[in-house]
């Protein structure tokens, strides 16, 4: 248990997304579910889903899971005939939490280490869109120790401190040519340390329905120092930067989720999620040695997401679960960049859960991404063509439950 | 036990859709319309042979628009395409410039490129290495309208003698026209002309020899042309002459430039001193064009009465297109592009406007996140003489010629993707 958990953090997750560079695979069980779980408290995961629901779990517990992502992305430049693809990388976004605490007590508290925003696309050097981006590298790993307070037997609410450690890699390249035939590349490397909170509401109600409404706030991830790597013609290198600061807004969450059960077997979970992208109006490098380089417009809109899951507890032993979501994209027409190609989303899930034995259960999901078909010019690059996403994640978590 | 059996088939499910998992984007497939692409041909001068850099040379050549065009063409039945290239051990072809590096000041230091030149003798006059073989580009740097009906112009133009299987001085029988229609072409591409008024424009108007052809001649060749080309009903597409004015070559080194550099030395000097077309002595204003040779000629300044600075020793007429000169150029430019777009219209030819074209581009535009401007060096679009193009500037000139094609023939042919094409190399 601890090995596994210890090689998951040790592998430095590159991180796929869910919608633009929000990743929403932080528990197996939800994310068979659609990812919806914020009017349950089904399981440990609630520290990220509603900390108001913690202290209403039945049994204190760890677990530790990873969701190899594999994203294929495929571009055509309008007029060509040639279709370009991203390259196989698997992505790896982890998540672990624990809750403890008495479960007779009022009071609970919990650990959660999970990768909401993140980013891992690569494309080749060569391509069509190279002097947009190459590659990039985004992560934000957050860890956010809870409170959760039952205030009344059907009421609980939580909090969370986030800390958040954010890495970025930006790669691409530069309309020059060396005298070797060589391309002019740029890369820029940097970590950002900072803080957010996640707060949520909790309530059973007599009907049978709970409710769970949750903020997670923005964190602004500041990279300062940043590493500015500029391989240029030597008739140039005294003009470029060495290093760069950067503000990426890992924008807040709002999110209102029902709970239903309609029999003993049975839980419905629905999640409406209100991610305000609107903060992200453009990316912006701030370099040394007076390097001018506008800011890049991204121009986001505030976007919902819709997320449906059913979990059925089929025997005692084996849950069946099965989700579909739709997720609306923040990215306008004209804005839509190859290192996030974003558009509307088709989400569809399914999962198993096994109870190995009354303290250890195994989840798996898999959860199938198709994004919608989009043609588009953009307006800082004019890269013009159609872009494909789908991606096809499967995931795992061990839990242990005292 | 079952789980364990849903658990294997869920992971074999996941393993066969993530390799199976490739989106897929509509199919295209590129046909060709009602042309037919079997035998491409390109006529023309420099632009159309890969001409870069101030000389011809093998990189030049392979980074030719009609290469470009012709490649896309296989997709849709096109056939081989034969462009006079020089060899391996003669890639410096004619020669041509290069950039070496910027001066404390930032101005380009411009060198040569010459070790392996395709010179095969300098007597009597200079002579390159003959080509052998098939032919589809045409293409011959410096020609004229004018030029392509004279029988002794091969012995005329070293580029065209290379290609001509007979040696100087006895090509006096094969005209240009005669000898790129005297083998079956399915469909052409003919830029032409731009040289009729381009020697008038760079040599600052100076030069007796070479002064504008006659607007009324270039009408008539320009259809005597026309008619020979589509003769065997090839089916074609045609270019106009680019706005001379709004390159490098005629906007680098400027009046503001000029004074800029003396002022260091000499901060109350305002005033440039020219030599005007009409042998008049004047001051210098922004509507006059100074050459882009100018800049390396390193004149400005010097002498015991400092050049240019002083009426008594002007800048020379053919440093500088004055701006009478500039409206002439202006005048022929537009009329022989009335003509070429008459003609195209008459003979039901596909037409590119170039002129319209490099304006575009000229005036700054992104590429595929490329910045391409008429900027001297930096803006991609033209090489380092400052009068043709980039193998970048020719990949957009190519994707104009064949989105015209396309549109005039109902063709599909696939554009050529722009960024794999370079622009000015720095060391």
């Amino acid at each position: 248990m601890k090995k596994i958990l210890l090689s998951c953090l040790l592998a430095l997750p590159v991180l796929g997304y869910s919608q633009s560079f929000q990743v929403n695979l932080q528990g197996q069980k939800q994310t068979a579910m659609g990812g919806a779980g914020t009017g349950l408290a089904l399981d440990e995961a609630a520290v990220f889903f509603n900390p108001g629901a913690v202290s209403f779990l039945k049994k204190n517990g760890v677990q530790a899971g990873i969701s190899p992502l594999y994203l294929k992305t495929a571009f055509r430049e309008n007029g060509s005939n040639v279709t370009e693809y991203n390259k196989d990388k698997i992505a790896t976004p982890i998540m672990g939490y624990a809750v403890f605490g008495s479960p007779e007590n009022r009071l609970r508290f919990g650990l959660g280490i999970y990768t909401p925003f993140g980013g891992a696309m690569h494309w080749k050097e060569d391509w069509t869109g190279r002097y947009s981006v190459t590659s990039l590298d985004l992560q934000a790993i957050y860890i956010q120790p809870t409170l959760s307070l039952k205030i009344t037997d059907h009421i609980g609410i939580g909090g969370g401190l986030v800390y958040s450690l954010g890495k970025v890699d930006l790669r691409k390249a530069l309309p020059y040519t060396l005298n070797d035939g060589r391309q002019a590349s740029a890369k820029l490397k940097g970590d950002a340390k900072d803080f957010g909170w996640n707060a949520g509401i909790y309530v059973e109600t007599v009907s049978g329905v709970s409710i769970g409404v949750t903020h997670r706030s923005q964190v602004t991830a500041t990279v300062k120092d940043g590493d500015a790597i500029f391989d240029v013609p030597d008739a140039i290198r005294d003009r470029v930067p060495t290093k760069f600061g950067a503000e990426l807004p890992l924008p807040a969450t709002t999110t209102l989720g029902l709970g239903f059960q309609p029999s003993d077997k049975t839980t419905l979970a629905l999640d409406v999620n209100w991610v305000h992208w609107s903060k992200y109006k453009e990316l912006a490098f701030d370099y040394n040695n007076n390097f001018v380089s506008p800011p890049s417009p991204r121009n986001y809109h505030d976007a919902a997401a819709l997320r449906f899951g059913i979990q059925n507890q089929t025997t005692n032993r084996l849950a069946l679960r099965a989700g579909i979501g739709y997720a609306f994209t923040p990215v306008g027409k004209g804005y839509v960049t190859p290192e996030v190609p974003d558009a509307n989303r088709l989400l569809l899930s399914a999962g198993i859960g096994f109870k190995a034995t009354e303290r250890f259960n195994i989840d798996f999901s898999f959860l199938y991404e198709n994004v919608e078909k989009r043609n588009e010019t953009n307006i800082e690059t004019q890269l013009s063509g159609e872009f494909k996403t789908l991606a096809y994640i499967p995931g795992i978590s061990f839990s242990y439950k005292w | 036990m079952n789980s364990k059996y849903i658990f294997r088939s869920i992971i074999a499910v996941a393993i066969l859709g993530m390799a199976s998992c490739k989106p897929e984007l509509s199919t295209i497939t590129p046909s060709k319309g009602s042309a037919d692409f079997s035998r491409y041909i390109a006529v023309g001068n420099s632009l159309t042979s890969g001409y870069a850099d101030n000389g011809l040379y093998l990189e030049g050549q392979k980074n030719s628009f009609p290469e470009m065009i012709a490649t896309q063409m296989k997709t849709v039945g096109g056939g081989a395409f034969y462009t006079p290239f020089f060899n391996e051990s003669q890639a410096d072809g004619s020669g041509y410039k290069i950039l070496k590096g910027f001066t404390p000041a930032g101005l380009p230091i411009i060198g040569d490129q010459n070790t392996n030149t395709a010179v095969r003798t300098t007597t009597p006059t200079v002579l390159l290495t003959k080509y052998v073989g098939e032919i589809n580009n045409y293409g011959v740097p410096g020609i004229k309208l004018v030029h392509i009906n004279i029988p002794q112009y091969g012995n005329l133009n070293n580029f065209y003698e290379r290609m001509l299987p007979t040696d100087f001085p006895n090509n006096t029988t094969t005209t240009y026209l005669n000898f790129v229609t005297s083998k079956p072409f399915t469909f052409f591409s003919m830029w032409l002309g731009n040289n009729d008024i381009l020697g008038y424009a760079t040599s600052g108007g100076a030069n007796p020899a070479d002064q504008p052809t006659d607007k009324n001649v270039f009408a008539s060749l320009y259809a005597d042309a026309a008619n020979k080309m589509t003769a065997n009903n090839a089916k074609g597409v045609v270019a106009t002459i680019p706005d001379i004015l709004k390159t490098p070559f005629f906007n680098t080194v400027t009046l503001n430039s000029l004074l800029a550099a003396v002022h260091v030395t000499a901060p109350t000097i305002n005033t440039i001193y020219i030599k005007t077309g009409k042998n008049a002595t004047r001051a210098a204003t922004v509507k006059d064009f100074f050459v882009l040779p100018l800049a390396s000629a390193n004149l400005i300044g010097t002498g015991a009465v400092p050049y240019g600075l002083f009426p008594s020793n002007p800048v020379e007429s053919q440093w500088v297109l004055d701006e009478d000169e500039a409206g002439i150029v202006s005048d022929y430019v537009a009329s022989y592009n009335n003509t070429i777009k008459t003609v195209a219209a008459n003979k039901g030819l596909a037409i590119v406007d170039a002129y319209a074209l490099l304006r575009e581009y000229g005036a700054g535009k992104v590429v595929n996140g490329v910045p391409i401007s008429a900027a001297y060096i930096t803006g991609n679009l033209f090489s380092l003489d400052g009068i043709h193009l980039t193998p970048m500037g020719y990949a957009l000139v190519a994707n104009e010629f064949i989105r015209s094609i396309n549109s005039k023939y109902g063709s599909s042919i696939p554009i050529v993707d722009v960024t794999r094409y370079r622009g000015v190399k720095f060391p």
